[in-house]
């Protein structure tokens, strides 16, 4: 049995004893450094471990038009996000998802690649969710483990307009902007920004103030439990946008530009403020609000029409014939003719051994000052601008706003060119260049370029008799105006070029009759102009004011390659100039 | 013999049995916060746990009762049985990746190695107390080791690391206690620490210069010096390829505790988040089923390996150092009924049952303060988990039969 007796000697267990409460006390000692030297260290370890900020997207300011009808709007719609550590079939989860919303699983797995920023981090899976989508999805939602959704307020359009090239769009804010901006930024990645048109341009008073909440969350990321205390703060939604738009002549501009590639622009010169504002061709104004989709990207940008192009800022075009009033004050202002001095014109005019050609080839015949300007007459300009040099004609073009910005309220403009004698010499050379460019530039040809807008300017000039505002979309107070450098010339001038573009609408012969809508009382003062180009056919300008009463209104109309100004354009001014002052007698009359 | 019995259990040591219930009684405290909170691993354990506590009670029953020599008598026959046990699971499915269940067809599954470290700690005691062994002489330690590497290496095949060690640990306290020269068991011990030591240039110069002291202090002769001072060189030389053996995940644990940022999200953000939790809780701790670190589910196998995580960050330092406390008068305990014992059998047998007390103790509070690799070694008494559990309270019931004197 147990014979074998316990011999242990004393000392070996006085040794195991030591082991044991050495080894203990060594737990101990480390137990407190932890728990009680660490403890603060570790204490807010675990308060950052668990406390999560989420930052709440401000619904942006509404876009209106003139009489606060909205043109740009915002709508809730849904985000799906998807977070990569809870997904555990993603093929599987994202055929459901595709099932419930219609949206190709591919474009799922694109969006998951693309937006990947690690495992529990959510990922935007689609945007623009219904909530028709929605309540599909939420049927099936116990088979899909890591997916959720938020609710993120849109950019919503007016569906009876688009001007999209006026309004712009957001986009995602890019890496390079996120890191210029800095740290202190209150924009993350993923936000939204303003991308282009008045959306940039007024991005700050647009934007909200983002909201932030805390969330308790665990070790998954999964968000537990909302944090009531703290410092949370509710978003505010971001200011409004009044503008001077007017929804309805800004559908009609558009219906009028169907097809046709160009520019329009309608203003009020006595205010500056934009009344519609269009490029043609131009891309649907929610086109950036979804994840867009590669073939509607690859249309776009490999559209021949340059959908994307803001024709009215950054498109450059010769002016052809509207430049005439410009010569016209100019040769009248340093008093080189007189209003009876008259000229022949056969269809053409030789000047050394090359021939200027009229656009009329039967010619004019006896052209006076008014002719010249109310039909148009090439030859009379040929004559009159050598008696000129070509730096006085680039003074009197800046005099009209060429070849400087309009400052008008868009991210950006071109502001075209002004050929003066130093631009001649660098381009041609000392003697590369001589009288016969300065032919051309005189009938709004050659080395000159111009932009819509800056036409826009010059209209209302002549308009406003050299006094006019600088043009804007918000709308301001009229104390608030900031105007153009004025415009001096004696009155005599400003009547004699008032009449002769009057006839220019009204008179027998005028170029421009197409664009009157014999409306009483409503005097239209205007000039077509038919600009040769190298690009084919040449673009069809009109350029008008028209004044009933109190009540002006001008326009800049451009078709690209559209042919004689007075054939394309001018019946388009008709239909606004209709528009906008028989509605107003109606609507008066109403009343 | 009813009345012998009932003679002998009034003189058992019933605080062994105290502090058992009073751990358990911590044990499932804390599981109930973990359950209350949907943690664990989806099942409620804390029922689960409290069967496991009633067929350990009963074993516990088993063990006080049977008598002394029938153990002795039969261990051998039980050691043969147990072996064959350890390695049954190989012939069945992995389970969780590895070969270490039984199933029975049952909800409960049975792990075998649990029983081999009571059974070879009874082995190894009758066999260095059966005979008139000459302790003093290296040859005596062979045998021991033979009795408990064999199961060592089934179990570390199955694979399970924590619990293959565990059954080696009784070995060099009992040889130890039962007379062995310290000299022989560091000749022992010193490859071991050779490879350990061979992990950094530092610690293997100064163990190096540690080996050539003790062994010139203790005076061998002259050829066996220089052959086991060459011999753990080399070895640990070869360490690296030892090294290169082992399973990626478990070079994972050990490299993430040589350098912590290696990998966050693996065994290292394991004892990242077991440290936060401890520290957190403080002195008192944040609460019973306040604790946001173990509720939130940032620690990871919070209800076995890392138990004391939850207890530190809920009931804070002071429950920490009860507990720690608890465990010491319980293995010194063991030491003084070990001493007071008066045949050698068991004697050894509490011996052995006491290294396994702190191995298990040192290493998993250790591993959850971020002193040691992260090893999977459950907590006595307080881990969740069956096996162990009733390994546990079979420990208490064979300290108290055999701490009792007929």
């Amino acid at each position: 049995m147990l014979k074998a007796e316990n011999l242990v000697p004393k000392q070996r267990f006085w040794a195991a004893s030591s082991v044991v409460v050495f080894l203990i006390i060594i737990l101990i000692g480390r137990f407190f450094s932890l728990q009680i030297y660490q403890h603060e260290n570790f204490s807010r370890k675990a308060e950052s471990n668990r406390i999560r900020s989420v930052t709440l997207p401000a619904p942006s300011g509404l876009i209106l038009d003139r009489n606060k009808k909205i043109l740009v709007d915002n709508y809730p719609t849904y985000i799906l996000y998807g977070i990569p550590s809870e997904i555990s079939d993603k093929q599987k989860n994202f055929n459901i998802i595709s099932q419930a919303t219609g949206i190709n699983s591919d474009i799922l797995n694109k969006n998951f690649e693309k937006n990947y920023r690690g495992r529990f981090i959510p990922i935007i899976l689609a945007k623009d969710l219904t909530i028709e989508q929605l309540s599909c999805l939420e049927e099936a939602k116990n088979q899909l483990q890591g997916i959720v959704y938020k609710q993120f307020p849109e950019r919503f359009f007016s569906n009876t307009i688009r001007a999209s090239h006026a309004l712009g769009y957001l986009k995602e804010i890019d890496r390079e902007t996120l890191k210029s901006l800095g740290k202190k930024s209150p924009f993350k990645y993923g936000d939204l920004v303003g991308g282009s048109g008045l959306e940039r341009e007024y991005d700050n008073l647009l934007q909200g103030e983002k909201g932030i909440e805390f969330y308790e969350v665990d070790a998954f990321g999964r968000e537990a439990r909302k944090i009531t205390e703290g410092k949370a703060r509710i978003p505010h939604p971001g200011r409004d946008l009044h503008t001077t738009l007017d929804m309805d002549m800004q559908r009609i501009l558009e219906q009028e530009f169907r097809g046709l590639r160009g520019a329009g622009i309608v203003s009020n010169p006595k205010t500056g403020g934009i009344l519609a504002y269009l490029s043609s061709p131009d891309y649907p104004p929610d086109l950036f609000t979804g994840l867009i989709e590669e073939q509607q990207w690859a249309s776009i940008i490999g559209d021949a029409g340059r959908p994307l192009l803001n024709r009215g800022s950054n498109g450059t075009y010769p002016p052809g014939s509207i430049f005439k009033m410009i010569v016209m004050a100019a040769i009248l202002d340093q008093d080189l003719v007189k209003y009876t001095w008259e000229t022949t014109c056969r269809g053409y005019y030789e000047f050394g051994d090359r021939v200027f050609k009229c656009w009329n080839e039967f010619g004019h015949g006896a052209v006076n000052l008014e002719k010249a300007l109310v039909e148009s007459c090439d030859v009379y300009f040929y004559r009159v601008i050598q008696k000129f040099s070509i730096n006085k004609i680039a003074e009197y073009s800046r005099i009209f706003g060429l070849g400087r910005a309009t400052d008008i309220d868009l991210p950006s403009e071109m502001t075209g060119r002004v050929p003066d004698r130093s631009y001649m010499n660098r381009r041609y050379g000392r003697s590369g260049w001589a009288m016969g460019n300065l032919l051309n530039i005189s009938i709004g040809q050659g080395e000159l370029l111009v932009t819509p807008i800056q036409m826009v300017v010059y209209i209302n000039y002549l308009a406003t008799r050299g006094n006019t505002p600088k043009l804007h979309f918000i709308d301001l107070p009229s104390d608030s105006y900031e105007k153009y450098p004025p415009v001096y010339l004696s009155n005599n001038i400003w009547s004699f070029l008032e009449n002769s573009m009057r006839k220019v609408v009204s008179s027998e012969n005028g170029t421009g009759r197409a664009a009157d809508p014999d409306i009483p009382d409503l005097v239209i003062a205007g000039k077509t102009s038919t600009a040769e180009n190298p690009h084919g056919e040449p673009h069809a300008w009109f350029i008008a004011y028209a004044k009933k009463g109190d009540d002006m209104i001008s326009l800049v109309l451009l078709v690209e390659n559209g042919g004689h100004g007075g054939e394309t354009s001018a019946p388009i001014a008709n239909k606004i100039f209709a528009e906008y002052f028989r509605d107003e007698s109606i609507t008066m009359t109403d009343k | 013999m009813f009345l012998f019995q009932q003679k002998r259990l009034r003189n058992a040591p019933y605080s062994i049995l105290i502090i058992a219930l009073i751990l358990s009684s911590l044990g499932f405290f804390t599981l109930y916060s973990i359950a209350s909170q949907g943690g664990g691993s989806g099942v409620n354990i804390f029922n689960k746990q409290l069967i496991f506590f009633v067929i350990g009670i009963i074993l516990f029953m088993a063990a006080l009762l049977v008598p002394r020599h029938s153990i002795h008598q039969y261990i051998y026959i039980l050691y043969g049985l147990i072996l064959a046990a350890v390695i049954i699971p190989f012939f069945d499915d992995k389970i969780a990746g590895t070969h270490r269940w039984i199933q029975f067809g049952l909800p409960i599954r049975f792990q075998p190695s649990e029983f081999a470290k009571w059974i070879t700690i009874l082995a190894l005691a009758k066999y260095l107390s059966d005979r008139n062994l000459k302790m003093g002489s290296i040859k005596i330690l062979i045998i021991p080791f033979i009795i408990a590497v064999i199961p060592f290496i089934i179990v570390l095949k199955q694979p399970d690391l924590g619990t293959a060690l565990i059954i080696m640990v009784p070995v060099i306290p009992m040889l130890y206690w039962a007379g062995a020269r310290p000299f022989h068991l560091f000749i022992v011990l010193a490859p071991i620490i050779s490879i350990l030591a061979a992990f950094h240039v530092l610690s293997f110069t100064i163990w190096a210069v540690l080996l050539a002291v003790i062994i010139g202090l203790s005076k061998p002769e002259l050829w066996r010096g220089v052959l086991l001072y060459f011999g753990n060189i080399f070895l640990g030389l070869l360490a690296p390829m030892i090294w290169n053996s082992l399973k990626p995940y478990q070079q994972n644990r050990v490299l993430t505790l040589i350098n912590p940022d290696l990998d966050p999200l693996g065994a290292a953000y394991q004892i990242i988040q077991s440290k936060t939790a401890l520290g957190s809780g403080g002195l008192w701790g944040s609460g019973w089923k306040q604790g946001t670190q173990t509720h939130l589910k940032f620690l990871p196998v919070q209800e076995s390996d890392f138990i004391v995580s939850v207890i530190g960050e809920e009931l804070g330092f002071i429950t920490i150092l009860i507990m720690l406390v608890l465990f010491t008068v319980l293995i010194l305990k063991i030491l003084k009924l070990a001493l007071d014992s008066k045949d050698r059998f068991s004697s050894l047998t509490l011996i052995g049952i006491g290294s396994i007390f702190l191995a298990h103790v040192f290493v998993n509070s250790a591993m959850t303060a971020g002193m040691i690799p992260v090893k999977g070694l459950p907590l006595p008494f307080i881990s969740y988990g069956g096996s162990f559990l009733l390994t546990c309270y079979i420990f208490v019931g064979l300290i108290m039969n055999f701490g009792t004197e007929d």
